[in-house]
Formats: structure tokens, sequence, C-alpha cells
């Protein structure tokens, strides 16, 4: 009995170890690459394309696959007006994107269409296909040239830009007025008009919000350094993360918060968490997206706020932080047909930024067009757009088209927040550069 | 002869259907991260050729590995053996009559049988600096006077999510204890009392002799269970700042999906993979060595 109890036990452990198993080895449902094809093989002149779309919202999925595209879906939209097209589209939310594409990867089911941020390590692992390949000629001259030109490695486009969303400083009008202090624009202005909200409301108000969380806080690095003539690259677009603009502007954030003028976990504290103190009265000022009204309108929020520049260090010009997603398809050697398949392709992008469908699309959720034929039917539903339009002209984007990006990314996360745990901002950025640029 | 045959085979064959289930589902997904630590795998997760011992070479000299192995410990430690004496302790009140007991035990499972997704985002309201519950509370009460930030440094945010680990670990434990504790014959304390012993000898020599199997069946699971959780130190802290609370699983989930290291990240469950072998194996080897005795 024992014995078999031992069995039992020794079992479970390892079932429970399935945990462990399923996290790091995205191969474990791998299938033959050949069953993946399978469902295309049936009618020779039927194309499926495998779509996956990041979840956006709360409608993204509705648009593509519930009701939410005046009584229909994209899907179906898309499937009626091209026939011989079928769309295997699935919405994933942004948390679980990167298990799901590298899961599929590694069992040889790559999506044919791919929505997400991140792009190089796919071009560089030799997953993609070139844009040229599949873009008609007319969309492709449609997209902002400066969107562009961030998905190119080597002379070849890689992505389209679907979307872009660009930051700003949010700041309460109300309290503002309250306490009779200007908008700062400098780093200066920033510290005492900060002392001057932290005075009035006696601790009651953050006056300022930082977020140097796993989720974003390569933001906050951009921010500061950008701000002041730093950034992730020098002007040649070398690595240059422990630049001395650099070191200043990250230990500036951080005396922001050492002196008491920000939310108290910026480890912690997501831009979601800061949007919400500020949509409560409780955060005077946030670097946020576009997006902010629309965010703070849904919590019931009466929070009076406008926009203004992000602050920057004396003398150093603000740059506006733009953030941008993308679409892209990858290769599928098993394909029958790939100039058929490559069509396909081409016909879904051309139907998504058709602005019949894109102009709902773009302003559903709230975010900024990647294409010229849409800028003016967004102007015509909302003026304010038009503002936000020439932020995105001059934004600066990461440096998402370098091979080290995940790794940057991840590591200037990991230099703040053991500079905020008291470590000293020179050795972390100086260990990180070594690690990159070798 | 066929019903000799019928009876040798038998076992097997009803063993069959479940043999086939694990074999798909647990033991091919092993030998899929045994064979994966031993190769080169891209950032996307394209698997290439075998490279020996690097991802493992790679995984131990990370800078968090050292911090992260030293939070696995204190992790597993601190959330068995609290929840363990805490578990004992309520199984041996809940063991009493009283009235109420059945409400007792049935609220008892709550934590149990909530999500611990759910458990770990409601936790963190309760904490929470602004407007937690717990702060709202202390002050409505006049205990305090300011709010208080609960989550002031990250070793009090660690302790934090031990103290929801223990939370959620007692009433597994408090189960188990309390069915040995049930299954203990009353004239054996009769026949303690009329020897004259006090409460703790009671304790010590006929109570948790009795029921130590059962404990030790909660201990060992709680070790595997404990070990490979996820969801709280995921949803309460993600392991920052800079992995200083992760644990090994939330890290090599970290490592895999986020830093995009993902050779060193199965290098990493594989060396979890052993260390929970080698807690299991201690304790079947020391379980046969009883049953020799016996």
């Amino acid at each position: 009995m024992k014995k078999l109890l031992a069995l039992l036990l020794a079992l479970t452990m390892v079932f429970a170890l399935c945990a462990c198993g399923q996290t790091a080895a995205p191969a474990e449902s791998a299938a033959p690459a050949e069953e993946s094809a399978a469902p295309e093989a049936p009618a020779a002149d039927e194309i499926t394309l495998d779509v996956i779309i990041c979840q956006y919202g709360p409608n993204t999925q509705d648009w593509f696959l519930g009701t939410g595209m005046n009584g229909t879906n994209f899907v179906d939209k898309f499937e009626a007006e091209n026939p011989g097209i079928k769309l295997n589209l699935e919405v994933v939310s942004w948390n679980d994107v990167y298990t799901v594409v590298d899961t599929r990867i590694a069992s040889g089911q790559a999506p044919d269409i791919l929505n997400i941020d991140v792009f190089a390590n796919y071009a560089n692992e030799g997953l993609l296909e070139p844009v040229s390949q599949y873009c008609p000629e007319e969309l492709y001259n449609d997209f902002f040239p400066s969107f562009i030109e961030q998905s190119v490695i080597d002379g070849t486009v890689w992505a389209v830009p679907d979307l872009a969303s660009a930051r700003a400083l949010y700041y309460n009008v109300d309290m503002f007025e309250e306490v009779g202090i200007e908008v700062p624009t400098t780093w200066a202005e920033l510290e005492d008009a900060s002392q001057a909200i932290i005075d009035y409301y006696g601790g009651d108000v953050y006056p300022w919000g930082i977020d140097m969380t796993t989720d974003e806080g390569q933001a906050a690095f951009a921010y500061y350094t950008w701000g002041n003539g730093g950034g992730f690259v020098d002007a040649d677009g070398n690595w240059a993360l422990n630049s001395p603009e650099n070191v200043e502007a990250i230990e500036y954030a951080l005396s922001l918060y050492s002196n008491g003028y920000t939310n108290p976990q910026p480890a912690t504290q997501t831009r979601y968490d800061l949007q919400d103190m500020f949509a409560a009265g409780k955060l005077a000022m946030v670097i946020a997206p576009n997006s902010l009204p629309t965010y703070a309108a849904d919590k019931d929020s009466t929070v009076n706020m406008a926009t203004a520049a992000i602050p920057a260090n004396e003398g150093k010009t603000s740059s506006s932080v733009g953030v941008m997603d993308r679409v892209m398809a990858f290769k599928d050697e098993s394909a029958p047909d790939q100039a058929a398949r490559d069509e396909a392709i081409g016909k879904f992008l051309t139907f998504f930024y058709d602005p019949e469908n894109y102009v709902g699309w773009v302003s559903m959720e709230g975010f900024l067009p990647a294409v010229n034929s849409a800028v003016e039917a967004l102007v015509a539903a909302d003026p304010s757009f038009e503002a936000w339009l020439d932020v995105l002209g001059s934004c600066q984007f990461y440096p998402t088209a370098k091979a080290e990006w995940d790794a940057v990314k991840q590591g200037v996360i990991t230099a703040e927040q053991n500079a905020l745990a008291g470590a000293s901002v020179q050795d972390e950025l100086d260990a990180l550069q070594a690690e990159i640029a070798g | 002869m066929n019903e000799r045959l019928g009876k040798r085979v038998g076992p097997y064959l009803w063993l069959l259907p479940s043999i086939v289930l694990m074999a798909i589902f647990v033991v091919f997904p092993i030998a899929i991260v045994f064979k994966l630590s031993f190769s080169e795998v891209s950032k996307s997760g394209v698997v290439g050729g075998f490279v020996g011992f690097k991802n493992f070479a790679d995984a131990v000299s990370l800078p968090a590995f050292k911090t992260v192995m030293l939070n696995t410990l204190v992790w597993v430690v601190a959330v068995v053996g609290f929840s363990t004496i805490i578990g004992f302790i309520i199984a041996m009140v809940l063991n009493q009559k009283f009235r109420g007991r059945k409400i007792a035990r049935a609220i008892l499972v709550f934590p149990w049988a909530t999500s611990l997704v759910i458990q770990a985002s409601v936790w963190n309201y309760i904490i929470k600096f602004e407007y937690g519950n717990l702060n709202n509370i202390l002050l409505n009460l006049g205990i305090i006077k300011q709010a208080i930030n609960w989550r002031a440094t990250y070793m009090i945010e660690f302790m934090w999510e031990c103290g929801v680990g223990i939370f959620v670990t007692i009433p597994f434990v408090t189960f188990c204890v309390l069915s040995g504790l049930q299954s203990i014959d009353g004239s054996l304390y009769e026949a303690a009392e009329i020897d004259g012993a006090s409460f703790w000898d009671k304790l010590f020599n006929v109570t948790i002799p009795l029921v130590k199997p059962s404990l030790t069946v909660s201990t060992v699971l709680n070790i595997i269970y404990v070990f490979n959780s996820f969801p709280i130190i995921y949803t309460m802290t993600k392991g920052a700042p800079a992995n200083k609370t992760d644990t090994l699983i939330t890290y090599l989930y970290m490592l895999s999906f986020y830093d995009r290291k993902k050779g060193p990240a199965t290098a990493l469950s594989v060396i979890g993979f052993l260390i929970l072998c080698i807690c299991a194996g201690v304790y079947m080897l020391s379980v046969m060595r009883k049953e020799d005795e016996q």
C-alpha cells in the first residue's frame, strides 16, 4: 500500500512539474509540420490564412469576430468580399501573445499573419517574408514613411505599422489652478511644481507618476534620457546605454522618487495604476498615451485634464515617445501556391487598411493611424486628432529594429529597478552596455 | 492457463489507459524539455543543434541566479513550514467538538477553493497604499493616523507573498491532518490520561506519531506544489524589482518569454525538476525502508 502511495506521489510530482515544463517547452504541443498544412489542402483554389491579432482593448475581439463592426465583423465581411480566402483569426491578449507565438513557431505552426510590436528576432531568424512580396504598391505608398523606416533591417522592410500611439504629459488642470502653478517644461520647474503640490496638499496627492515596472519600464528610460539628449543609441545608431546623459537622466528620475515627488512603488505600479490614480485625482501629472481621456472616462473620472510636452532638461529639446505596433507575414514553405498565398495576404492588408474599415478600428480604441488615407476621416470625426498627428510627427521610437532590443528593454528595466533598490546608476548602465555591446 | 495469464496481465491492462495518458502529457513534454536544455534555442523559439551543457552554464552564471535560488529556498521553507505548523494547530482545534464546527470547516475551504490569481489580486488590493482595505479599516478604527505603505521594500513585498502562500496552503494541511486525527482511536488518549499524561505528552507521544503519515504526505505534496507555484508571485510583483522577488518558476518564465533566453530557461526548469526528484526520492526511500522494517 505504501509503495503504491509512494508511486502515486512520485507521479503527482512529475505531473506537477508539467507546469514548469509547459512554460519552458514551447515545443511540447509539437505536431508534425505537414499537419498544420492539412486544412489548406482540401480545395486547391481555397486559401486559409492563420491570423493572430493582439487584444488592444475591450472592443478588439468584438470588432474582429463578434458584431462590433456595424453588426457584422471583420472576418465575415472579409470572407464575403474575398471568396476563396478563409481567415482563421485569433485575438490574443498582449500578456499571452509572445508565449502563443513562440510556441507556435517552435512547433512549426507559425501564423501566416501576425500583429505584434516586435519583429527583429523573427526577421533575423529568417522567419518573415519581406513586405515587398505581398504588399500592394498603392497600399505601401499610403503608410507614413517615418513609420515604415522603423521596420527596416539591412535595407529590407519586414513589417508594416498597424497603428501608433504617442505619449504626452497629462496634468490635472484644476489642481494646477488651485495650487497656482504653471505647467513645468524643464526638469527644474518640474521639481518646483512637485514641491508646491506637496506643500499644498500635504502628501494627499502625488505630484508625478513613475512606472519602472516590468510592464513598461523601458518607456521611463526613454522619457528621461530623450529629454536629456541621450537615449538608447547614439547618432550612428550604436548602443549607447551608459552615456553620461543617460546616467544623469536616470539619476534625476530617481531623485524625484527619493524626494517623495512620485508614487511610492515605481517598480510595481504600472502605467495603468498611475492612470487610475490620475483619474481618481490622486496624481497630478502623468505621462500617458493619447487614449488617456477615453480610459479615464471609462472609469467615470471627473478630472479636468490637459496635455503638454514632456518636461526636458534645461536647454534640451523635449521629444514625444511614439509606440508603434506592426503587422507581418511569416514564411510558409509548405503552402502549395506561394504566389496565391502572397496575394491573399495582400488582400487582407488592403481590406484592413481600407478607410471604411481602418478608421473604425483606429478610433475604436483611441489610437493614431499609420496610413495617410485615414487621416482626413479621423480628423473630421474628432478634431483633437490633429494635434496628436503633429505630436506623432515629432516622435522618437524605440530602436526595435536592432537585434538586441529585447535584451536592452529588459536590461534597462532591471537597471532601473536595481537603482531603485539602491544600486549605482552608473554601474548598472555600464554593466548593461558591456553585456549588450560586448 | 488462460485464466492465469489473465490474472497476470489484467492489472497492467487496467493501468494501460493512465500509462498512455501519462506518457503523452507528462513523460513526452519532460523528454522535450530535457532535449531543449541541451539544444540551442533561438530567441523566437526555433530549436537548433546540440550544445552540450552550455545552457546550464549560462543559466548558472546569470546575475540573478543566486538571488532566485535563495528566494526559492526561503519561499518553500517559509510557506511549507508555517502552513504546516498553523494548519496542524487549526486541525487540532477543528477536531474538538464545538458548536459551529461544520461551518468553521467549510469556511476553511474558501482560500483553497479560490483561484490563486484571484487570491493574489485580492491581497494586492488589501495592502494597497493609496486606497487599500487594510489602511482604510485601520484609519477608520483610529488605530493608525496616516496610511502605512505596506509594500515599502522588496523584502517586505516578498514577505507578503510568502504570507499569501501560507494563507492559501493552510487548508490543505489542515484537511490532511484532520483526516489523520480522526482515525486515531479515542481509547489511546484515555489510556494516556490514566497514565497521567499531560497535554504535551499526549501531543508528542500519541497525536504526532499517529498523524505522521498524513503529515508527511501533505508536506511532500506541499513542497512540490509550493516550489512550482507561479500565480502568487507573478500576480503580486512579477519578480520586481530586478528579479529580487522571483522564485525559480517565475524567473524561468520571465527568462524565456521576456528576456528571450530560452536555452537557459529550459536548463533552469531541468534543474528544478532534478531538485524535486531528489525531494521525492528521499521521501520514497524513507517510506520503503520503513516498509522493510515492518
